[in-house]
């Protein structure tokens, strides 16, 4: 299995959460048809904005990691 | 109509004009291919953007969210989760790419797999599953021109109109290549996506604030998803994201974005400034789409909401505005669906067959291009009441590119049986599954015919692996291949064993 020796190991564990939390059904049938309000939007839609930042961060967090450390250039 | 089509036609002139004035003149088959591997991030995130998000996004997503909901928001979890799989891949594919001049998706198939046949066959299956939605992209053009006209142009005249005018736009996607679809995707998405965005968060504080409009007044059905108990099953949402995210990679048109980067640093720091505008812009989009179903005239016709919400809150200048929008987002998604049509058609199949040199292939891939557009438009202005149904079926068939493409870049163990038998299996199974259930399949939870052939494909992919182990040969130059990804040295004897197949 090729894995990048330079990518620090919490990135790739983020990632995994990343598949997770978008993917994982019982997450989906939890949020389904929840209307009560966290921060004032609705559950169900705040499920779907939380991912999205997750995996938002995720990316830029990664990209931060690696560039600091020289990885990207070897 | 004048100040509708007056704003269209002097962005579509603004394009133009800086094609024009680039003055792009390809001299090799890897400049017209992949623009000689010359993008920084910049314009790599844009690219990126202005091929993932249609323009149809506005008319299909805007259109689902305004009529079911929360539902249509899994369009934001599975184009961020491809860029996950983007970031993944940056490096693999691009030091291969670099490595190995290879030009299309087909070609790195070919060389993971030793194999010409299976290039060839991921060519000819991405060029026929594409054809459909280049058709889709252009007819979509219809429902703008028709709705800039102001209900004056019937709707077939609407869509002879929009084919006519990006069927003129090719005219310089076959003259300029990749570098000239990459060049006009800076613009179209800086108009499409920051524009586009811009005018969402107007038009979603003007629907809140002016129309008092929230989250509180859509109907209790607008935040259920398909869960336990629904018709389509518990498992269809984990399908639709799940193919969405892997399903991307498997499109000719996506997967040439990594060739055209000039490193791995700016693939990688194009995946971190696309995430956050794709994120913001998807997420305007679906929740406008939400509360728009709201604004009168929306619920008989969701798939015009932003057409109708943006011509009652800003008249027909905020109409002309969301037409070039949508405008831009259609031009870069089929200007680099033909690009790529086009490339592939000399790269993997006819040069296949015959030996040509650069300009040959360059010739080669211009009339390819030029085959495609004028068979799409053709095929655009003719009524295929099954065309959504083909479209689908085509999707539910490239995903199966999936298995051997991530398991050929992560995975050594794979080979050129697992990956031939696993795509055709799993193509004619999804075919057959889509065409007996389709949209989703009661038997299993809900699962698409799509996610059925995978699992059937990866298991004679892994079977195949296990059952024909690699020779000492290939064994040695795939071991070169991935020592190569990451990032050490290429022996001479290794760069002779893991060469591009003759």
């Amino acid at each position: 299995m090729l894995m990048h020796k330079g990518r620090p190991p919490w990135v790739s564990l983020w990632f995994i959460g990343d598949a997770i939390v978008a993917l994982a059904p019982p997450l989906h049938w939890a949020v389904d048809g929840a209307i009560h309000p966290i921060l004032g939007i609705p559950a169900v839609v705040f499920y779907f904005i939380v991912v999205g930042t997750i995996i938002s961060a995720s990316i830029m967090a990664a990209y931060r990691a690696e560039a600091s450390s020289g990885t990207l250039e070897r | 109509m004048i100040i509708t089509f007056g704003l269209l036609s002097t962005f579509f002139a603004l394009v133009v004009g800086i094609l024009q004035w680039s003055g792009i003149r390809d001299r090799t088959f890897a400049d017209y291919a992949v623009a000689n591997r010359s993008f920084d991030a910049r314009f790599q995130a844009m690219s990126f953007l202005n091929t993932w998000y249609p323009g149809a996004i506005f008319t299909a997503f805007g259109g689902m969210a305004a009529s079911v909901g929360v539902t249509s928001l899994y369009l934001l979890s599975y184009s961020l989760l491809t860029v996950v799989l983007m970031y993944l891949m940056a490096r693999p594919v691009w030091i291969w790419g670099k490595a190995f001049a290879l030009n299309t998706q087909p070609d790195l198939m070919a060389l993971r797999y030793n194999s010409r046949d299976v290039g060839t066959l991921s060519a000819v299956l991405g060029i026929v599953s594409g054809i459909p939605w280049l058709v889709l992209g252009m007819q979509a053009l219809g429902t703008l021109f028709q709705y800039l006209s102001l209900g004056t142009l019937s709707f077939s005249n609407s869509v002879i109109a929009g084919v006519g005018v990006i069927t003129i736009r090719q005219i310089w996607t076959v003259r300029m290549g990749m570098r000239g679809v990459v060049i006009s995707d800076m613009v179209q998405g800086i108009a499409a996506y920051v524009g586009g965005t811009i005018i969402l968060f107007g038009l979603i504080s003007w629907m809140v604030l002016a129309k008092g409009i929230t989250f509180q007044s859509l109907d209790a059905r607008m935040f259920a998803i398909p869960g336990v108990g629904s018709k389509e099953g518990p498992l269809y949402l984990f399908s639709l994201i799940l193919t969405g995210a892997i399903g991307g990679w498997c499109w000719p048109v996506i997967f040439v974005r990594l060739f055209t980067a000039d490193s791995v640093r700016s693939l990688k720091k194009s995946a971190a400034l696309a995430v956050p505008l794709s994120f913001t812009f998807a997420g305007a989009l679906l929740v406008f789409g939400m509360l728009g179903s709201k604004v009168a005239g929306v619920p008989s016709h969701p798939d015009d909401v932003f057409f109708i919400v943006s011509q009652e809150a800003g008249g027909l200048w905020l109409l002309g505005l969301a037409g070039i929008v949508v405008l831009a987002a259609s031009m870069g998604n089929i200007d680099g669906h033909i690009q790529a049509t086009g490339a592939q058609i000399a790269n993997d199949v006819v040069g296949q067959n015959l030996r040509l040199d650069q300009a040959q292939l360059i010739v080669m891939a211009k009339s390819g291009m030029l085959g495609v557009t004028l068979l799409s438009a053709w095929l655009a202005c003719l009524e295929l009441p099954a065309l959504f149904s083909i479209a689908i079926l085509a999707y539910q068939g490239i995903v199966q590119l999936a298995v051997p493409m991530f398991f050929g870049v992560f995975w050594k163990r794979g080979n050129k049986q697992g990956a031939m038998a696993g795509m055709i299996v799993g193509f004619a199974l999804a075919v057959y599954l889509e065409l007996i259930f389709p949209g989703y399949l009661p038997w299993a939870f809900g699962l698409t015919s799509g996610v059925v052939a995978l699992i059937v494909n990866l298991v004679i992919y892994v079977a195949a692996a296990f059952l024909w182990p690699h020779s000492r040969d290939e064994q040695m130059r795939v071991d070169a291949l991935f020592a190569l990804a990451n990032g050490e040295p290429l022996l001479p004897v290794a760069e002779k064993t893991a060469r591009k197949p003759a």
